[in-house]
């Protein structure tokens, strides 16, 4: 048995999930995250690097990295693709110009061989923004229908009001656990 | 139930072994922590003059490239190592890989930008090594879900989607203006709490008198424009000879040149591919923008106008020859 099979077991019991965060900059990562454990989003300046954030949610440990989405910072995400259970990939809905950017992006992703296995939640955020495209719209330009290799789903949130993020969070976490999790 | 790589099979056998894999990792973890905190105290006795944060620095460095050179060991046996043995090993190798990473990333607050990148790349390239290793000893398993395609979700479509948006669609924006020449335009305070969208403007004056939420800029040159607060993010993009001024929580420069920014920024200005760009602070006044002030949320007394995070110039110790204060007696005055 390799060990990352007895780390997954391990995982198993503390109910542990790898959740990262990627997608262009100015797409709302941070805030998602700050908003989603409850602090002061005021304050957010654009993030030179990464974050790192553990939550408890429903008896989960959640530990979710948001790597920034400059240009010059794309090139280190796959340094956090590894053990990834869950991709969230946010979406500014209102920059219409950077839509084409932004599905090439994340179809790039989408070849990773050690993304394989992870959920996709794609998140259609600032929906509060009345130029907002809705997320059928957004899932028409991204081209997710077709992704056959992962499970995903989109969702429209946004994360200033907080609408939706929690929909978004359950269903991510419903659908690795019921891959992941399976022992008890 | 099999798992993504089919590997999770549940025996009893299985179980005590984890048990016991679980406790030789803890206590290791543990004999690590306490071999750390025996060299923090050292190093805390030895009271040197140097500062905290180089310290830090400096050990830090220490225990990066301790780790990083156990691994590349690991990595330099493989080729030698028994060909059943190899997946373990890897799997080993990953979760060093990971704790490495994990170290850097609770580095990061006291790490200088410019140490981090370095870091990083070092990282890249490690990871790199470890993947080009394992591709040339273990032959690849492919991975694809089981035909069935259980649980994904996606509505049935009825007919094939369109590839992309059509143009119209994409710039469909309520609030915008695009490819005008040598004009004045002007919006008014129905803007407020909106989004709003400047592209393709050659030689334009543009005025937005309100408070939108967020504000996206394409491709403009020789133009001037001029913004009330904007409570959420300014987002620009390759951009000439033109000269903003404007309020917002996060402003966003990307591929701009021989610019002039005029700003109150309440979290921080950032560039990206950008040279001869200079700065100064927010002086813009209309009729409404006090009562505008208020209702955005911004903050009149934070303003880090000039302090901005240059992207390509992490070098803390040196300033980035990309940007530049806008010296006094330099700066416009705008009605
Ligand atoms: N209106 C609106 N603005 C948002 C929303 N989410 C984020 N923002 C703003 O978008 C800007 C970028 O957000 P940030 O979280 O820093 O983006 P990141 O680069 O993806 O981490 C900030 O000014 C946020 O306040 C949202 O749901 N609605
Ligand atoms: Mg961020």
């Amino acid at each position: 048995m390799g060990l990352l099979t007895i780390l997954k077991k391990m995982k198993q019991k503390e109910k542990e999930v790898r959740l990262l965060m990627l997608g262009l900059d100015n797409a709302g990562k941070t805030t998602i995250l700050k908003k989603f454990n409850g602090e002061d989003i005021d304050k957010i300046s654009p993030t030179l690097g990464f974050n790192i954030k553990t939550l408890e949610h429903r008896g989960f440990k959640l530990n979710v990295w948001d790597v920034g989405g400059q240009k010059s910072l794309r090139s280190y995400w796959r340094n956090y693709f590894e053990s990834t259970d869950g991709l969230i990939w946010v979406v500014d809905s209102a920059d219409r110009m950077r839509l084409q950017d932004c599905k090439r992006e994340l179809h790039a992703l989408l070849v990773e061989e050690r993304l394989a296995g992870a959920t996709l939640l794609v998140f259609a955020n600032k929906q509060d923004l009345p130029g907002a495209l809705p997320a059928a719209d957004i899932k028409k330009g991204l081209d997710l229908d077709e992704i056959t290799t992962h499970h995903w789903l989109i969702q429209g949130c946004s994360a200033v009001t907080g609408e939706n993020l929690l929909q978004g969070i359950d269903w991510i976490i419903d659908d690795i656990a019921s891959r992941v999790f399976t022992m008890d | 139930m099999a798992n993504a790589d089919g590997a999770v099979f549940v025996t009893k056998e299985n179980i005590c072994d984890s048990e016991f894999t679980k406790q030789f990792i803890a206590d290791k973890l543990q004999k690590r922590e306490d071999e750390r905190l025996a060299h923090v105290q050292k190093r805390k006795e030895e009271k040197s003059a140097v500062s905290a944060a180089q310290e830090n620095t400096k050990s830090f460095y220490e225990q990066f490239s301790k780790e990083k050179n156990d691994l590349e060991n690991e990595l330099s046996l493989c080729d030698s190592l028994d060909k059943n043995k190899l997946v373990d090993k890897f799997d080993e190798i990953s979760v060093m890989y990971q704790k490495l990473q994990r170290f850097v990333t609770e580095s990061t607050m006291f790490l200088p930008a410019y140490d981090l990148q370095q870091t990083q790349e070092n990282l890249s390239k490690l990871q790199t090594s470890i993947q080009e290793k394992r591709n040339e000893l273990i032959p690849k398993k492919k991975f694809a879900f089981k035909s069935k395609k259980k649980g994904t979700v996606s509505e049935k479509v009825e007919e094939k989607p369109k590839p992309v948006l059509e143009d119209e669609d994409v710039l469909l924006a309520d609030c915008k203006f695009s490819d005008r020449n040598g004009e004045q335009l002007v919006m008014d305070s129905t803007i407020n709490k909106k989004d709003v969208a400047l592209t393709c403007l050659d030689s334009c004056i543009v005025k937005l008198h309100g408070t939108p939420s967020a504000v996206h800029i394409n491709k403009l040159s020789n133009c001037t424009i001029l913004s009330g607060p904007v409570s959420g993010s300014i987002f620009i993009r390759e951009c000439k000879n033109c000269t903003f001024v404007v309020a917002c929580q996060q402003l966003r420069i990307h591929t701009t040149t021989d610019t002039k920014f005029y700003i109150h920024v309440t979290s921080r200005a950032i560039i990206e591919d950008c040279s001869t760009v200079s700065f100064g602070p927010y002086n813009w006044t209309y009729d409404d923008i006090e009562k505008h002030y208020e209702m955005s949320g911004l903050d009149k007394r934070r303003n880090s106008w000039d302090d901005i995070d240059d992207f390509n110039w992490l070098a803390a110790d040196k300033h980035s020859p990309n940007w530049s204060l806008i010296p006094e007696d330099d700066r416009k005055k705008f009605t």
